[in-house]
């Protein structure tokens, strides 16, 4: 990986994270991450079609009419988040039938269009790809944070393993699974996380 | 030609539509038979499930072949409306698939009865889009094992067959608690039991079958 991708890509990950600094993809965010199971399936599918969307905005973006720009970058997401919907409901479809429905709504998440307008489709294909990958691995992380919060309190399970003895020390916060629950965990790991990257960027004299 | 001119924008956005068409429909067409298969170990499994059958492994094959050996399927024709009914062979009970409105999207299952009607044996989900986490909660086994051996109330004036939720007796033996945080789904879950198994009562004969006017 060359230094100037791998500053792309940590940059989309870390200091421009989609979730924590630029707060796109909430809703899903807030939507799927009581179970640990449904977060992962959630982010392969935003992260593949973030990542996809990107590349091939960008090797269109030179015959690409401006007017209808907008138009052409929602079909191709559409498209492409239908592949990943018909793929999960093959894969997994236990999984498929609890996050069928967010998955159909991945084609509105502003994480996807935001890239492939604010990036892909002014910028050549191989960054593009980098950068909507990195994207999507970035809304994962803070993603997965949040459920790796919320299954263990709400639930007492992990990847719906029930955490050991679980009865003698926990009791099952059911707020926590329901939509309160996440406003909660999403503000903490915001503000833990910006709180994180102002002091690294204090302490690189940024 | 010009990318502005209307002809440019026309055929290079049906161009793409049509790439894009073909696109999906090669991977759906890729995942078609995954797609079957899968839908008919779901709907084995369910049946394997409500029925309690006991299944030698846990293979596509192993539950075709549990249903296939314990369970007839026919159908009942109330007001209209088809039932799709299942009896197990060496039992005597008798099934049924269930379906109404949920809070998002249709709710789907098989209700099992004893041969005279008289307790619900078990409740399997066949399909639903309830909220992850909270109306989803009525696959769980936690919920759906309080139903059995619950007595449905047939002669209950209001068609509250089987009560989900809050009840004048606490300890009535046709009522379970509702699912904490999903009253709406828990609702509409006792409204698709009861209403269907209005249409079943009306249309089968414990022991005979199909009731004829």
């Amino acid at each position: 990986m060359s230094n100037g991708t791998a500053k792309l890509f940590l940059k989309d990950v870390w200091n421009d994270n989609p979730v924590f600094r630029q707060v796109l993809g909430i809703c899903s965010a807030l939507a799927v991450t009581n179970l640990l199971s449904n977060t992962l399936f959630m982010c392969a599918g935003v992260t593949a079609v973030t990542a996809l969307s990107s590349l091939t905005v960008s090797l269109l973006r030179n015959v690409t009419p401006k007017r209808i720009r907008m138009i052409v970058q929602v079909l191709i997401i559409a498209s492409y988040v239908m592949m990943v919907d018909i793929v999960i409901r093959a894969m997994a479809p236990d999984i498929h039938r609890f996050i069928g429905p967010y998955v159909g709504l991945i084609i509105t998440n502003c994480i996807i269009m935001g890239r492939a307008e604010g990036f892909a489709s002014q910028n050549r294909p191989l960054p593009s790809l980098v950068d909507g990958f990195a994207s999507g691995i970035g809304y994962s992380m803070i993603l997965i944070t949040i459920a790796l919060v919320r299954e263990p309190m709400g639930f007492g399970t992990i990847l719906g393993v029930p955490l050991p003895a679980r009865e003698q020390w926990w009791h099952q916060w059911t707020i926590m699974v329901m939509p309160p629950g996440a406003f909660f965990t999403l503000a903490l790991v915001t503000w833990f996380a910006r709180n994180r990257l102002e002091k690294t960027m204090k302490a690189g004299g940024k | 030609m010009k990318k502005t001119s209307p002809v440019y924008i026309l055929i290079f956005i049906t161009v793409l539509s049509i790439v894009f068409g073909f696109g999906i429909s090669f991977v759906n067409y890729a995942t078609e038979g995954l797609l079957k298969k899968n839908e008919a170990l779901h709907r084995n499994r369910v049946i394997a499930t409500a029925f309690m059958l006991p299944v030698a492994g846990r293979t596509a094959g192993d539950y075709e072949a549990a249903v296939r050996g314990s369970i007839e399927s026919f159908s009942l024709t109330v007001d209209g409306k088809t039932i799709q009914a299942f009896r197990n062979k060496t039992t005597g009970e008798t099934g049924f698939v269930f379906a109404g409105p949920g809070f998002w999207d249709q709710i789907r299952g098989i209700i099992v009865l004893a041969p005279d009607l008289s307790r619900i044996k078990n409740i399997a989900i066949l399909e639903q889009k309830e909220t992850p986490g909270l109306g989803a909660r009525i696959e769980e086994p936690g919920f759906l094992n309080s139903f059995q051996g619950i007595e449905p109330a047939w002669d209950s004036s209001g068609g509250e067959f089987v009560i989900i939720g809050p009840s004048p007796d606490p300890s009535a033996r046709n009522r379970i608690d509702a699912i904490t945080g999903a009253t709406q789904t828990s609702l509409a879950f006792m409204k698709a039991i009861n209403a269907d198994l209005a249409a079943f009562k009306k249309a089968y004969v414990p022991g005979k079958g199909a009731r004829h006017e």
